[in-house]
């Protein structure tokens, strides 16, 4: 057996190789914005996100896996919101928390009615931070047909607020609540600006502490890691967007990417679900 | 009482062993004219039956009250005589042994006159002793009759099963999840290709089936303590986080865990779910969390349903268990080469170890029997097995592992059967060692088959592009160097120690040999036993062994075990510790330093009374007697009147060029022993003190030897920190004596004339080179100059010595 971590520009690879089976955990770190969530979600605390400094002015994030702690579940690419993170066994793409739904899957949401689009608007595509947005056209016959990525897609709706003819919807993944205590934002530091992944969902304001503009916000929680002073950033996710599932492993997961609250919200929500079949059952 | 005393003394030829070296004649001629001695003789060999009746008649005729043997160690023979003593009418502690062959005839075979003058002053001090001794009863305790086999692989299911056939009642703790040891990892056994499991399998649902058995699995023992007949063990059982009772071994958990992790029983070649068990057949058939690699997402608690076998919250247990006797059984373990990347091993990935390669010929394999190879997945053309790696190595393991020659043959033969001439198979060996029944047949089937052998060792494994490998080797038989490509290596690895042994043999308190196995009492006679009364070996724990081979010595060893149980009580060596209450202090000021330092906790110092020692847990190790500052505690058989007397016979004639050695009886005197069995000579200046451990060796007793003008001092003892044979004797030892040390400088004594030694029964080597060395360095210092020390010392120790009045 054969553990071993590498790490490119591109990709950080961390590797199981046994006689027969080889288990390849794939970061993408083009894709990667270095938020928490797959900190924060890892059941073996293998990942961690840290701050480091480029110059005194500016702040960056880094990754890293540690290959000993790592169990080659897959829930951390299940639950990546930009999908940066793949999870091969034998060279096959799986992710076996998901086969054997110990995991929920992320929804991603995008709803294009081509039919509003003007045949040359390019806004979509250039508002899209990641680009994830492929326009093609065909100028003769007047067709639009636009690609989006959308197993990448954070669901920022960047795309959505820069559409004049309101084509595009996009369904967030994450929901919650950001703020700034003004008091505790410390004057002239803009860590947290630097790490954001989306553009001007944080700026710094005239007073020159930092302001928020929450309408693209993903949630992802970059921020916070990067945020020097304890509670000047609140941020607190409320709903995740995902697919049924019954497991302890997801509880656990959705109590620490929102709270014991949240959690217990849903744990409501699917006894009532549960309840209601077994009463559908019964009177058939 | 002096005027009754009438001592017997019966110098042993031992053949030309003893004979050969030491004068006989002359000895026995010496010691008629020591003081108490009625009667001296010498025969050919005491302990054969004519000469134990020789014994027997004299004591008759000559109305003999006590009896000294002047042969071989008394760890060989102190109990043959005893019982010849008895059989005479004389109680048999009346017996004391002068060890005239491994301490003297064997380590000085080419100084025969000196030889014969120190076998004379031995048998001296053993006359000295034997006028002080008295009769003594063996105490005789309770036995429970029940077993406990540590260790489940095939030796330990051998013994399990015999002793539960006999009726008693066997705990069978295994460390592992399963029971099944090394051979269940097996596909086929040498030389008859029967395949592992189907054999060992039914053996396996027998120990689950059989009533007299209970298997405790996946624990760990924690402690050990009391003594033949009365072993208490402390045992922790691991939580599996499934509830042995309520899991029926379905595997529905297993087949809805997302989780999977390296498969250890597979060598790491396979993988297994989170919650699983570790082979088809395992027994007990009871599922395992692995919660180093669970995620807890419960998936198992849901498919197990109304059975409701799987509990997160277990916590380890602790139980203990009353058990007469213990078989040891806890096997060994395949060395892997990875460090330093022996022959390429975990550098190249077509390199891999027998025990990986038996993994993938098995049908139930992580490849399904598909011999292939790492790199591509591909059928190796061409395989070449090297043996003895990490065997018959001085630079790793000296000793043959015994079996790797038959199972590499076992493995040539499978690929020839699998894929005939598909493939070529190279062996390359030192010698191939086929001594067996059946076993040579194996050798020539192999050779008939195609299969290649190379005499010869590899020096060198290089990697081709193409993964390949290319073995560099001197072909010894037609004397020059060879060069071989092959698409896969196999290396027959050495057979070590299991791991955790070291830790086994600190709480059985059994001795382990310089290569790590443990040791047996006697290699020759007693090769089942321990030194501890009651705690026997089965397998190879105690040295590499096969199937069969194993299997007999479990059986061995049960024969061994029932031996104890079979009876309603056992004797045990009466050498206890017994106080005076009227010397001890303990009734008038608050001492009880005896109770602190009892290692067992046996002694009781209530206020005002006089210190008690209960007798059952009283190991008589003698820490006690050496610690109680009014010399109010004996022990049995080792009196301070008893050693002393010794120490001064030693010291009646050239005292200045003696080394007196205190020696405990586990460690350093067994050291002792095999450096004369080994044959290391060393300078005869050497008398050694035998004690039951290092901890009784009483302050008194070195300043008596120098008192007495020895020219130097030793003690040896067990190894700090956990050799002790009584758990700290040997650290209370230690603390005593390095006090003494810088008194005895002070009061001028030069530093190196008192040496601490720790040495293990294992190390014959270090204990004769610390002899010679004492000798070197007391020939330095120079006869002249130790005289004048002593002078110099001699008021001061007269004084302190006063009290004593012995």
């Amino acid at each position: 057996m054969r553990i071993s971590r590498t790490e490119t520009d591109e990709e950080l690879i961390v590797e199981r190789t046994l006689y027969t089976r080889r288990y390849l955990l794939v970061l993408d770190k083009k894709r990667c914005i270095r938020c928490e969530i797959c900190q924060i979600t890892c059941p073996k605390e293998a990942i961690e996100v840290t701050v480091a400094e480029r110059n005194s002015e500016e702040k960056y994030l880094s990754i890293s896996i540690d290959e000993e702690k790592c169990s080659f579940c897959g829930i951390c690419s299940a639950i990546c919101p930009m999908g940066a993170i793949t999870l091969k066994i034998n060279e096959e793409e799986t992710i076996p928390v998901l086969e054997k739904e110990s995991f929920p899957k992320l929804i991603h949401e995008i709803k294009i009615d081509y039919s509003k689009c003007p045949i040359d608007c390019n806004e979509c595509q250039e508002a899209c931070p990641f680009n994830l947005i492929d326009i093609h056209k065909d100028k003769k016959k007047k067709i639009v047909k636009i690609d989006v990525d959308a197993a990448h897609c954070p669901g920022c709706r960047l795309c959505e607020l820069k559409c004049p003819e309101g084509a595009i919807s996009v369904k967030k993944i994450f929901f919650g609540v950001i703020r700034i205590e003004k008091e505790k934002c410390p004057e002239g530091c803009h860590s947290c600006v630097d790490v954001c992944p989306v553009p001007d969902v944080l700026k710094i304001a005239d007073d020159g502490k930092v302001e928020v503009n929450d309408y693209c916000c993903i949630y992802c929680g970059a921020c916070k890691v990067a945020c020097p002073v304890p509670e000047a950033l609140i941020l607190k996710r409320t709903v995740i967007m995902h697919t049924p599932v019954q497991s302890g492993a997801w509880n656990s997961a959705l109590e620490k990417l929102t709270s014991a609250k949240e959690l217990s919200k849903e744990l409501a929500a699917k006894r009532m679900m549960k309840a209601i079949d077994a009463v559908k059952r019964r009177v058939g | 009482m002096s005027d009754d005393v009438r001592i017997g003394v019966f110098v042993c030829h031992c053949g030309l062993n003893i004979a050969g070296v030491v004068d006989v004649e002359a000895v026995t001629e010496y010691a008629r004219t020591l003081p108490g001695v009625v009667y001296a003789t010498h025969n050919r060999y005491t302990c054969s039956d004519p000469g134990q009746d020789e014994i027997r008649k004299a004591i008759k005729e000559h109305n003999l009250n006590r009896v000294v043997i002047a042969a071989c160690s008394p760890r060989m023979h102190e109990f043959t005589f005893r019982r010849t003593i008895s059989e005479a009418g004389l109680n048999p502690y009346l017996l004391e042994m002068a060890n005239i062959r491994e301490q003297c005839s064997w380590c000085h075979p080419s100084m025969p006159r000196e030889a014969t003058e120190k076998a004379k002053e031995l048998i001296k001090m053993a006359v000295a002793k034997a006028r002080l001794l008295r009769p003594l009863e063996p105490i005789e305790v309770p036995v429970t009759n029940k077993a406990m086999v540590l260790g489940g692989g095939i030796a330990g299911i051998s013994a399990a099963l015999d002793l539960a056939d006999m009726g008693f009642k066997v705990y069978l703790v295994e460390k592992k999840e399963s029971i099944g040891g090394h051979m269940a990892q097996l596909d086929k056994t040498f030389p008859t290709l029967d395949c592992s499991i189907c054999i060992e399998g039914p053996k396996m649902v027998d120990v689950a089936r059989h009533p007299n058995i209970e298997i405790i699995s996946f624990a760990d023992v924690l402690s050990v303590e009391g003594y033949i007949g009365n072993f208490k063990v402390r045992i922790r059982k691991n939580p599996r986080y499934v509830i042995e009772e309520n899991c029926t071994g379905c595997g529905e958990c297993r087949d809805v865990c997302p989780i999977e992790y390296p498969n250890e029983w597979d060598m790491n070649m396979g993988v297994r779910k989170a919650i699983s068990i570790p082979f088809e057949q395992a027994v007990p058939l009871v599922y395992t969390i692995n919660r180093d690699y669970c995620i807890e997402c419960y998936k198992c608690v849901e498919a197990c349903g109304e059975r409701q076998a799987i509990d997160f919250s277990q916590e380890p247990e602790e139980i203990e268990l009353k058990v007469g006797t213990i078989i040891v059984a806890t096997g060994y373990d395949i060395y892997l080469p990875e460090e330093g990347n022996i022959y390429g091993y975990g550098k190249y990935s077509n390199v891999i170890t027998s025990l990986e390669f038996e993994r993938l010929i098995l049908a139930a394999g992580p490849t399904g029997g598909e011999v292939i190879r790492a790199s591509d997945g591909k059928r190796p053309k061409v395989v070449a097995f090297i043996l003895c790696v990490g065997s018959r190595d001085v630079n790793k393991h000296p000793y043959c592992s015994g079996f790797c020659c038959m199972y590499t043959l076992k493995h040539a033969i499978q690929l020839k059967e699998h894929y005939g001439d598909d493939v070529e198979v190279y062996i390359f060996y030192m010698d191939i060692r086929s001594n067996f029944k059946g076993y040579e047949e194996f050798y020539t089937r192999a050779r008939e088959m195609g299969v290649i052998f190379i005499r010869g060792r590899v020096s060198q494994i290089i990697e081709t592009p193409e993964k390949n490998l290319i073995i560099r080797a001197e072909d010894t038989l037609l004397g020059e160097p060879i060069e071989l490509e092959a698409e896969m290596v196999v290396l027959a690895t050495a057979a070590v120690p299991a791991k955790g042994s070291e830790e086994i043999s600190r709480i059985l308190n059994i001795n382990r040999g310089s290569n790590g196995f443990f040791m047996e009492s006697h290699p020759k006679l007693k090769p089942i036993d321990t030194a501890v009364d009651g705690i026997f070996l089965a397998g190879a724990c105690q040295g590499p062994k096969d199937i069969p081979y194993s299997v007999s010595q479990g059986s061995g060893a049960a024969a061994r075990a029932a031996t104890i149980l079979s009876k309603p009580s056992v004797k045990i060596e009466p050498i206890i510790a017994v106080v005076d209450p009227d010397k001890c202090r303990n009734t008038k000021v608050k001492c009880g330093i005896c109770a602190t330092k009892c290692p067992y906790g046996a002694i009781v110092a209530e206020e005002g009374k006089p210190a008690r020692v209960r007798v059952a847990m009283c190991h008589g190790c003698g820490t006690c007697v050496a610690e109680c500052p009014a010399d109010a505690i004996t022990q049995m058989h080792f009196t301070d009147a008893q050693i002393f007397a010794q120490i001064r016979a030693a010291l009646e004639e050239n005292p200045e060029d003696k080394i007196i050695g205190f020696c405990c009886n586990w460690c350093a005197y067994s050291g002792a022993d095999l450096a004369g069995t080994s044959r290391l000579e060393y300078p005869p200046n050497l008398r050694i003190i035998r004690v039951m451990c290092s901890g009784r060796v009483d302050r008194d007793f070195v300043l008596e030897a120098f008192r007495r003008g020895a020219g130097m001092v030793l003690i040896g003892a067990c190894h700090l920190p956990y050799d002790c044979h009584y758990i700290d004797g040997n650290w209370k030892m230690t603390e005593r004596m390095k006090a003494l040390a810088k008194m005895l400088e002070k009061l001028g004594l030069t530093p190196d004339r008192f040496r601490v030694e720790y040495i293990s029964a294992a190390e014959g080597v270090k204990f004769a080179n610390v002899i010679r060395e004492m000798a070197e360095k007391m020939k330095k210092i120079g006869k002249e100059r130790i005289k004048a020390e002593n002078a110099k010392l001699k008021p001061f120790l007269d004084r302190m010595l006063s009290r004593k009045g012995i």
